[in-house]
């Protein structure tokens, strides 16, 4: 039996972490140990904004000591994630490149919705117990040290996901200059994340009910709950608010006696457990879900997948096509536009794929760009373009990473906008010259599938696209007059030829 | 050879002083449950107080004024009745020092029992209780020297403070020397010269043979290695080392001879020098005499060939008076672990200073010249609480080097050879033998070799990843240490956590934890402000279906030593859920946060009391559901109060609670209403007793763990300790056995009384249980109903090749 043997490193605001698992086609994924330790890279970079040297010097001790674990294990891969402390430092690169050379550990900072996708991963690991909570209104609510992501559920499918920068270490501090002056710490808390909550409530919930709500984070979230025994375990609001009243009434060095922890982590228990309350009682949630999973788990279960070792039993390209589909309904979007076009732009992905060399993936990134292409004219009918690359950029969409979501916005608006230079995006897109290709390849793509619904009328009945030679066959039926998309059609033909050395050429089948 | 009498403390005034402590005594525990009557109880007294005030509330309150005046106790007692039972009053627990002792004094039963012992093996044990003692002198009696020192006035459980416990254990120490004494003069010595060996105690009753023999020895072996040193208003006086034993002299100057009558009379009175000669540690202290042609063995102890010659160190000098004493000096390192920024080098230090600290105690030989002794008193600063005048010679341990002497083999228990496990003897590698199923061994009965095995397997096992081993003591040439360091040269992962702290331990582990680091090992030295005191061993191996962790847990040091003397259980397993909290106890000590949450360890410090305390009190909620329920426990020693608040509450509720506790027990038996359901028995054989054995019953559910703690503050706050469930069910069967035997043992069984002390089982007209040696024949038993598949011995014989058939 082929066993993989795989690290899984999560550097976070507080703590760095590792786990190792095991993963095998029979069993999936199992645990085989974890370790943590404290380490608050979180108060340098919301502080200050950059990682100290002295807390690089800690890392590096700390990452050379898991080296030396994963060969008690004979790990062979290992991924070294690291969240919003790395991400907001403003010498990140630098820092990211002292490890490489001192612990020899490559570290990767995940975006926010790269973090999310990871922890929301590790969350339908569970499987059947995370499709039965979803089929009716769930809130996902990933409290951070840095931040707050709250993704929300509906009907089997992911509604909206959301990211607010109050983290409970990121509260602490910012509350700590005026800590001393009111006994009620906690309506501190509240009031700072209150206009945040509202804001979410107004957009997203409309008249949902949601019932349940899932809290991930670290280990902290286990610690709370007095998760020892159970690795998922279901609370009720009721049980939650005694233990909130317990501990909000009592002091940090008492939780700290009490949880077996050290007084300055039990110092961020209290700002995390408001904030959780806060989240419990705004939403009106009944039941609260533990699935005692940490981002570990999400990494390990990405990797597995990846790797074809586990199949997944959920579908999250779905997911980010629902997200999408939200996002284009909330911009106005047609969708008869935008789903006449995802037909085309399938047909054609599909007869220029082999050639190209294009991914499964970017048949992915295509479709979203289809649902979005349109969004921007929302907020100007004069500039579309510009405002639908900035409502993408500015929009998260779990399980897309930053580079992904990076390369649909410039598709988006190089959809009508003359492609720029490579050296020009490289610099200001941060894009390489594969992730340029992509954008350049898709573009093409979208260009001719646009052009096919200029009039916006879905004229089109049938489309098909075949090569022959050095050329794109594109036979599209019609019985409406199609003279506007031909001629718009012919337009962009030249870029699709200079893009994948075809030329593509309309063939019609009925229509005038 | 008469015998000495025993020696005691000359103190004429003591009884005068030892009432007025009495009563002092009393007074003060007078005081504290009068206290405790007032702070504690107060709902009870509340209540009695509406009682009186319905009919006379005046008289009632003169009443109450007028107990608290005569007997606070009996109000305090009244008030606690009222309110239920006080399990935590002082009065029910016993003071633990005082429980130590009365364990050396079970040690002692067995240097004087004439009937079952064998007379050598009363050497060893007399030996022992000397050993002990002194540990007990360097350790305990310092630590509460200390306190006194540092001023503290505060009391223990049993409520008595560091000066009233220092006083009463001076008294019961030189009773207990003097009981010491009178088994060697009075007992062993005579029965020893009829089983021929003769114990020289005065170098003026030797032959000429014999003194000539001395002669030659003293000058060959003895005399190049004395350092005598004198001390006058030049050089000051000379450190004497911790335990060492010393001969300590007066002598006077030979050039003052001639001055004449008054000028000799002088030189007494002016030139009395001080001098010292430290007998050599290096030399052994038993010197055998040549042999008579008697067919007697005869022996001289080194200080008195030393004491013979003495004139020959000095001299220009002549030698007014000697005499053998020895110092105990204060050994308990005391770390500032928060300041120390490297452990290491902070015991090492402190190792140096041990040898330095302050005396605590000074015995000397019983006929000293007294001007001598002043100058020892003086220089060691001795009161008279801690000068112990011994009537024969200083430091019984010798009496070891005696059982070690060839040729008695008729007065001493035959030698035990542990039987081999039987699981390991099917052919199989040890990994196979582990994944049947759990293995448990029962040390010394059962051999340790397994265990060493284990590591020595794991060293050189191509699928082996990692060895993690936490060392508290080892032996001195330990076969552990050098497989666990080829095992590091052979590119495993080996991580071994090596406590620097174990009691005068340290300077050899710092060794060789130095020479482990040489060899490429990952060495974790202790944890501040905690001692590593668990016993595991983890081996992560690769294997076909994935990593499996083999585990070794246990009750017992990783020594191959004391494993052949302890009586220890030691537990193989690679049950996943262990494997998953060893390797999580592996990461705390490596300096990572504890673990969300324990499979099947119970953890110290942090969890492991308060698992006990839930195990303990499902069986008192058993109990009081009219459900069977009862605990059996063995260990080592019982004195935590939370625990002991808790065995009291269960045994209040009706739970049985039998206990075998070898060492200290502060619990008390038989008190109406707390602890009528304890039993506590204590077994001193000829193996040390060791295991931790935890059986509840658990409404028929019964659990059985096994580990490394007592129930005793110090192994439950302040050290890491594991214990671990006993999970298959034959396993925890031959565990239960193990304890039903032992408590019904009767030959080597003490019984706690209610009064505190301890009674050996009347035997007459009972079947003799004597369980170590039960279990010496089981383990055999065990042996020898295995089938060693050993293949079949078949000599197959040459055959010429056969012809080829005719076609």
């Amino acid at each position: 039996m082929a066993v993989t043997t795989f690290a899984a490193i999560d550097i976070g605001s507080y703590n760095v972490s590792m786990e190792i698992f095991e993963l095998t086609k029979k069993s999936g994924l199992r645990s085989l140990t974890r370790v943590r330790q404290g380490l608050e890279l979180g108060s340098d970079t919301f502080a200050l904004r950059k990682i100290s040297m002295e807390r690089l010097e800690e890392l590096t001790k700390i990452l050379l000591d898991y080296r030396r674990i994963m060969k008690e294990y004979g790990v062979s891969g290992y991924r070294a994630c690291a969240k919003s402390a790395f991400r907001e430092a403003g010498n990140r690169y630098l820092a990211v490149d002292h490890i490489r050379r001192a612990a020899g550990i490559e570290i990767e900072v995940l975006s926010n919705s790269e973090q999310r996708f990871l922890g929301y991963k590790s969350i339908a690991s569970r499987g059947e117990e995370f499709q039965k909570y979803i089929e009716k209104g769930t809130a996902i609510v990933d409290v951070g040290g840095g931040s707050i992501q709250i993704s929300l559920f509906d009907k089997d499918s992911l509604v909206t996901t959301q990211n607010i920068l109050l983290g409970s270490l990121r509260v602490r501090e910012r509350l700590s200059p005026f800590e001393k002056e009111t006994i009620h710490y906690d309506r501190l808390v509240e009031q700072l994340i209150h206009r945040d909550i509202s804001n979410f409530k107004r957009m997203y919930l409309n008249n949902r009910k949601v019932e349940n709500i899932i809290l991930v984070g670290d280990y902290f979230t286990n610690l709370i709950f007095q998760n020892r025994n159970d690795s998922s375990k279901t609370e009720s609001r009721e049980t939650f608010m005694k233990w909130y009243d317990h501990v909000v009434g009592s002091a940090p060095k008492e939780i700290a006696e009490e949880l077996g922890i050290s007084a300055e982590v039990s110092s961020v228990l209290i700002p995390m457990a408001v904030l959780y309350r806060t989240l419990i009682e705004e939403l009106q949630v009944e039941t609260i879900w533990l699935p005692g999973i940490q981002l570990t788990d999400g990494i390990a279960y990405d990797y597995g997948e990846k790797k074809k070792i586990i199949r997944a039993s959920h579908d999250f390209e779905q997911d980010i096509l629902e997200a999408a589909k939200n996002m284009a309904r909330r911009y106005a979007v047609s969708k008869p536009h935008s789903e006449s076009i995802a037909r085309t732009a399938r047909a054609l992905y599909s007869s220029v794929r082999k050639a190209a060399n294009l991914s499964q993936r970017a048949a992915l990134l295509l479709e979203v760009c289809c649902y979005l292409n349109d969004c921007g004219s929302y907020i100007s009918l004069v500039n579309v373009e510009e405002c639908s690359y900035n409502i993408i950029m500015s929009t998260e969409i779990i399980g897309l990473s930053e580079t992904e979501r990076r390369i649909i916005a410039n598709v988006v608006r190089y959809t009508t906008k003359e492609l720029s230079a490579f050296q020009d995006l490289r610099s200001t897109e941060f894009l390489t010259h594969e992730d340029y290709m992509t954008v350049a390849q898709l573009a093409a793509i979208m260009r001719l599938a646009s052009a096919l619904d200029k009039s916006h009328l879905q004229k089109l009945e049938e489309v098909s696209a075949a090569r022959k030679d050095r050329e794109l066959v594109i036979t599209v039926k019609t019985s409406e007059d199609f003279t506007l998309e031909k001629g718009i059609f012919e337009e962009n033909t030249d870029f699709f030829e200079e893009i994948f050395n075809l030329k593509p050429v309309l063939k019609m089948k009925g229509g005038r | 050879m008469a015998a000495k009498s025993g020696s005691v403390k000359k103190t004429a005034a003591k009884p005068a002083q030892d009432s007025k402590k009495a009563d002092s005594k009393k007074a003060a525990s007078g005081s504290k449950k009068a206290a405790s009557g007032t702070k504690k109880p107060l709902s009870g007294q509340k209540k009695a107080d509406a009682g009186a005030g319905k009919a006379a509330p005046d008289d009632g309150r003169r009443e109450k004024d007028a107990a608290a005046m005569t007997a606070p106790a009996e109000v305090a007692r009244q008030v606690s009745a009222a309110a239920g039972p006080d399990f935590g009053a002082s009065e029910n627990f016993c003071n633990r020092e005082e429980s130590w002792l009365l364990f050396n004094g079970r040690c002692l039963s067995e240097a004087r029992d004439t009937k079952i012992v064998p007379l050598f093996e009363r050497l060893k044990f007399l030996s022992i209780t000397q050993s002990n003692l002194d540990e007990f002198v360097m350790v305990r009696i310092a630590s509460l020297k200390d306190q006194l020192h540092a001023g503290y006035t505060g009391t223990d459980i049993a409520g008595m403070t560091p000066e009233m416990q220092l006083s009463r254990l001076s008294d019961k120490m030189h009773d207990f020397v003097s009981l010491q004494y009178s088994t060697y003069n009075r007992s062993l010595l005579p029965a020893l010269e009829k089983a021929g060996l003769v114990v020289v105690s005065d170098y003026r009753s030797l032959t000429d043979a014999q003194n000539a023999y001395l002669d030659r020895y003293f000058e060959e072996q003895i005399y190049p290695v004395l350092t005598p040193m004198a001390m006058d208003s030049s050089r000051p006086f000379p450190l004497v080392r911790n335990r060492t034993l010393n001969i300590g002299a007066l002598i006077s100057d030979k050039k003052a001879d001639g001055l004449g009558k008054k000028g000799k009379k002088k030189k007494e009175k002016e030139k009395l020098e001080f001098a010292t000669v430290q007998v050599p540690s290096v030399l052994p202290r038993i010197i055998e005499l040549p042999d008579e042609g008697d067919g007697i063995k005869t022996i001289i102890l080194l200080e008195e060939v030393i004491r013979k010659y003495i004139g020959v160190l000095f001299q220009h000098y002549d030698v007014v008076c000697c005499s053998a004493y020895r110092v105990m000096r204060n050994a308990d390192l005391t770390i500032d672990e928060d300041e120390a920024a490297d452990l290491l080098i902070e015991i090492q230090k402190q190792i140096r200073k041990r040898q330095w600290g302050e005396v605590i105690r000074l015995e000397v030989e019983e006929d000293i010249d007294s001007r001598l002794l002043r100058i020892l008193r003086k220089e060691f600063e001795i009161s008279d609480d801690d000068l112990y005048e011994i009537a024969g010679p200083l430091d019984l341990t010798f009496c070891m080097k005696l059982y070690g002497l060839p040729g008695f083999d008729a007065y001493k228990e035959p030698p035990y050879t542990p039987a081999p496990v039987a699981e390991f003897m099917g052919g199989e590698d040890i990994f196979e033998a582990i994944r049947k199923r759990d293995i448990l061994m029962h040390h010394p009965y059962m051999s340790f070799d397994p265990v060493v095995n284990f590591v020595r397997t794991a060293a050189k096992d191509p699928d082996v990843l990692a060895i993690k081993q936490t060392l508290y003591r080892v032996s001195g040439n330990s076969p552990i240490i050098a497989a666990l360091a080829q095992a590091a040269d052979n590119g495993k992962q080996v991580t071994v956590l090596v406590e620097l702290k174990a009691r005068f331990d340290e300077e050899h582990n710092i060794a060789w934890a130095k020479m482990l680091e040489k060899a490429g090992v990952h060495v974790i030295y202790g944890l501040l402000g905690l001692k590593v005191h668990s016993k595991i061993t983890m081996v992560v191996r690769r294997e076909e279906d994935g990593i499996r962790r083999y585990v070794h847990l246990g009750t017992g040091n990783y020594n191959d030593s004391t494993a052949r003397l302890y009586t220890d259980i030691g537990l193989f397993t690679c049950d996943d859920a262990i494997g998953q909290d060893a390797t999580a106890v592996f990461n705390m000590l490596s300096g990572y946060s504890e673990p969300d949450r324990w499979y099947k360890l119970l953890v110290a410090p942090i969890w492991l009391k308060n698992d006990f305390l839930k195990l303990i009190r499902r069986e008192a909620e058993n109990a009081g559901a009219g459900k069977p329920a009862f605990i059996r426990a063995k260990m080592n020693s019982v004195c935590d109060p939370v625990i002991i608040e808790a065995l009291y509450e269960a045994s209040a509720a009706g739970v049985e609670i039998d206990l075998l506790v070898r060492g200290i027990c502060c619990l008390r038996v038989g008190i109406p209403g707390i602890s009528e359901n304890i039993h506590v028995r204590s077994i001193v054989g000829n193996f040390l007793e060791h295991s931790r054995i935890f059986w509840f019953h658990n409404n028929g559910e019964d659990e059985v763990f096994m580990g490394s703690a007592d129930w005793m503050p110090r192994n439950l706050d302040r050290r890491v300790e594991i214990v671990f469930p006993v999970q298959d069910e034959k396993l925890a069967q031959e565990v239960q056995h193990i304890l039903t035997t032992e408590f019904e043992d009767n030959v080597k069984a003490h019984i706690l009384q209610p009064d505190g002390s301890y009674e050996k089982i009347d035997k007459r007209g009972k079947t003799l249980v004597n369980s170590q040696q039960l279990f010496c024949g089981e383990a055999w038993a065990k042996v020898r109903r295995k089938p060693t598949p050993v293949e079949e011995r078949r000599f197959t014989p040459a055959q010429a090749a056969a012809d080829e058939e005719d076609g």
